[in-house]
């Protein structure tokens, strides 16, 4: 096991310098720079098991599992079964939350 | 192997030829790479300034893997293509495993599936201790290393006692109605006492202990030796023992005679011992309960030469019943340091949830009580508190406000911390104390909570155990040993049968009035009134 593991392999430089990178992209590489993208992953964790939903997913694919049997499934089964439920049973007000963080980060980063 | 939940997946056949390539240490160098966020999270270690992401296509969204064999990072996109399952196929075999770099688990991209090994579940979780233990070896905290073991062990006549059992005493006239189920009267206001003394009346250890003369009124030496000093011409006031009191009442109540009876010297007793308490008012229930095991343990223990820690009890019946321990752990949440606490505990004082409450579903294990499997079905936003509901409430790791830091010795700076709580050792008879009285400083009132709270008549307890909430803090690793919590095979099980109910009814200065308990397999109601 080589010690490059700690780093990702370089990107080939005369590739596409500049153009490529839209402005999801941006944001997504400014949060994760300034250690906020860790932040807010930390705080939405919190949130969703406080509320209860992550246990509610387990209890899903608990019971996913139980029906397909333990041997037949796949993580990516349980992904593309539990997404669609997980996303419409998030509270609005942990949506709210973070994106008032978001909101509130950009502004700080004047984007 | 003290497991009982986890059955090792089998590894697939790339798993296998890459143990076999690396042996006999294959995952022994990702311990150096591995970087564990607190509270115990662990994932892959990587620059903060160097976003990981596909070296084919540069995506950072999809789950990422990074080869073990040659650290290539390739994403597994929810649709075709998987550049990971391309790097597997495109070079010779070698590359199979991988890791997620968010999550550290290992992940087959020939098979396209996790896989688990124990080797590496051993190195995640030697990284993890290491960040929650510093850099020593964690030592068990004080008051837990003296500690003997508090043992129940249920006593049977032996040839010498039988003899005597069969000359001196004569069967009980038999009727239609149970064993022991004899009213008791209230002596003003003394609905709490009655209550209490009907559950403790009826829990097997407590009245095996009494009915089997373990303490002796006669030969009590708590109130002999005061006669003997009688002799001196001192004028001693009688010297209680709240133990021979509870003697008494055993006595009386499973003696066949029905007529009410009135704990008067009891109570008498009581009002000595717990003079703060000492009224015609009403009182609380739980305080009453807390006040007669304290009574109890101390009157027993005062004809102990060795006075040994609060709560060890070795000879006392109320320890040996009661009393079991809770771990307390403060984690920072900065660095990872945790600090735990054992603390002795007669019964557990749970908080109702709140009412938008959160609902589990208890899985079907695979040693069902009594052939019987609980599954309670999960509905969003239904709100029925359950007794497991608050258990798990109790047992939640929560973040403690920013007005309570804690100074965390790896810091040496107060941090924010988050604290849990779970149980290191069961008591052979579990007392939960749900706290319905809210005090609203506000408006300097106490008003009471009046949810329904919905209690199985079987609980398993082993998702509470310390052991359970260690397990799933660090993510549901495969766990080769068991570090210090080794010895859960001798352990007793840890599933819990429900014998007595004592329930309060109105409002917050009403007293508590229905008893409900378990004879003989038949639950009895009893209900008080208060005149």
């Amino acid at each position: 096991m080589r010690a490059s593991i700690n780093r990702p392999p370089t990107p080939d430089a005369d590739e596409d310098p500049q153009q490529e990178l839209t402005l999801q992209e941006i944001i997504n590489i400014k949060l994760i720079e300034s250690g906020e993208k860790e932040k807010l992953k930390e705080l939405l964790r919190e949130r969703l098991i406080e509320c209860g939903w992550r246990d509610e997913m387990k209890a899903l694919c608990r019971a996913f599992t139980r029906k397909k049997g333990r041997n037949n499934v796949t993580v990516d089964d349980l992904v593309h079964v539990i997404t669609p439920k997980g996303r419409a049973s998030v509270p609005d007000s942990v949506k709210a939350e973070l994106l008032q963080r978001i909101r509130a980060f950009l502004v700080s980063a004047a984007i | 192997m003290s497991s009982k939940n986890h059955h090792h997946p089998k590894p697939c056949s790339h798993l296998a030829s890459y143990r076999s390539a690396h042996a006999p240490n294959p995952f022994r160098s990702l311990q150096s790479c591995l970087h564990i966020r607190p509270p115990g999270h662990a994932s892959l270690r990587h620059d903060p300034s160097e976003i990981p992401n596909c070296a084919v296509c540069s995506s950072t969204s999809p789950r990422l893997y990074a080869c073990l064999a040659c650290a290539t990072v390739s994403c597994w996109a929810p649709s075709l293509p998987h550049h990971a399952a391309a790097h597997a196929s495109s070079l010779p075999s070698g590359h199979e495993i991988a890791i997620d770099i968010h999550r550290a688990e290992l992940f087959c991209c020939a098979c396209g599936d996790q896989v688990y090994d124990c080797d590496f579940d051993a190195v995640v979780v030697l990284s993890q201790t290491a960040a929650a233990y510093g850099s020593q070896q964690a030592a068990l905290p004080e008051n837990l290393r003296k500690r003997r073991k508090v043992n129940y062990q249920p006593w049977a006549p032996d040839s010498r006692e039988q003899a005597l059992i069969g000359r001196g005493s004569s069967l009980l006239r038999e009727d239609s109605l149970p064993r022991g189920l004899r009213g008791l009267n209230n002596l003003g206001n003394t609905c709490f006492m009655n209550s209490v003394l009907q559950a403790l009346l009826h829990t097997p250890p407590l009245r095996n202990y009494f009915l089997s003369d373990r303490h002796n009124r006669y030969a009590c030496q708590q109130k002999n030796g005061r006669k003997g000093s009688g002799n001196d011409g001192k004028n001693l006031p009688p010297r209680l023992c709240l133990a021979c009191d509870m003697d008494v009442i055993f006595s009386a109540v499973f003696s066949g005679d029905r007529t009410p009876y009135s704990p008067a010297k009891f109570l008498y007793s009581w009002w000595q011992h717990a003079a703060n308490l000492a009224s015609y008012e009403q009182q609380d229930a739980h305080e009453f309960f807390i006040s007669v095991l304290d009574g109890i343990h101390e009157k027993v223990e005062q004809d102990q030469c060795k006075l040994q820690n609060q709560g060890n009890g070795d000879r006392c019946i109320a320890h040996r019943v009661f009393s079991g321990t809770l771990r307390s752990d403060l984690t920072c949440t900065v660095c990872g340091f945790t600090s735990t606490t054992y603390d002795p505990c007669v019964d557990i004082s749970l908080d109702l949830e709140p009412s938008q409450g959160t609902l589990k579903t208890t899985s079907t294990r695979s040693h069902a009580c009594n052939g019987e499997t609980e599954s309670v079905m999960s509905s969003q936003g239904c709100g029925i508190s359950t007794l497991m509901g608050c258990l798990d409430r109790f047992t939640r790791p929560e973040k403690l406000g920013s007005d309570q830091k804690f100074l965390c010795k790896h810091c040496r700076v107060e941090q924010e911390t988050l604290k849990q709580m779970s149980i290191r050792k069961l008591p052979l008879v579990s007392c939960f104390h749900i706290k319905r009285f809210e005090h609203s400083s506000t408006r300097n009132m106490t008003r009471k909570v009046d949810r329904y709270l919905q209690f199985p008549f079987s609980l398993d307890m082993s998702p509470y155990l310390s052991s359970s909430i260690l397990r799933s803090r660090f993510g549901n690793r495969i766990f080769a040993f068991d570090g210090e919590e080794s010895d859960t095979t001798t352990e007793p099980s840890s599933q819990f049968e429900l014998f007595a109910v004592v329930t309060h009814t109105g409002q917050a200065d009403m007293h508590p009035d229905t008893d409900i308990w378990k004879h003989d397999g038949n639950w009895r109601k009893v209900k008080r009134r208060c005149n």
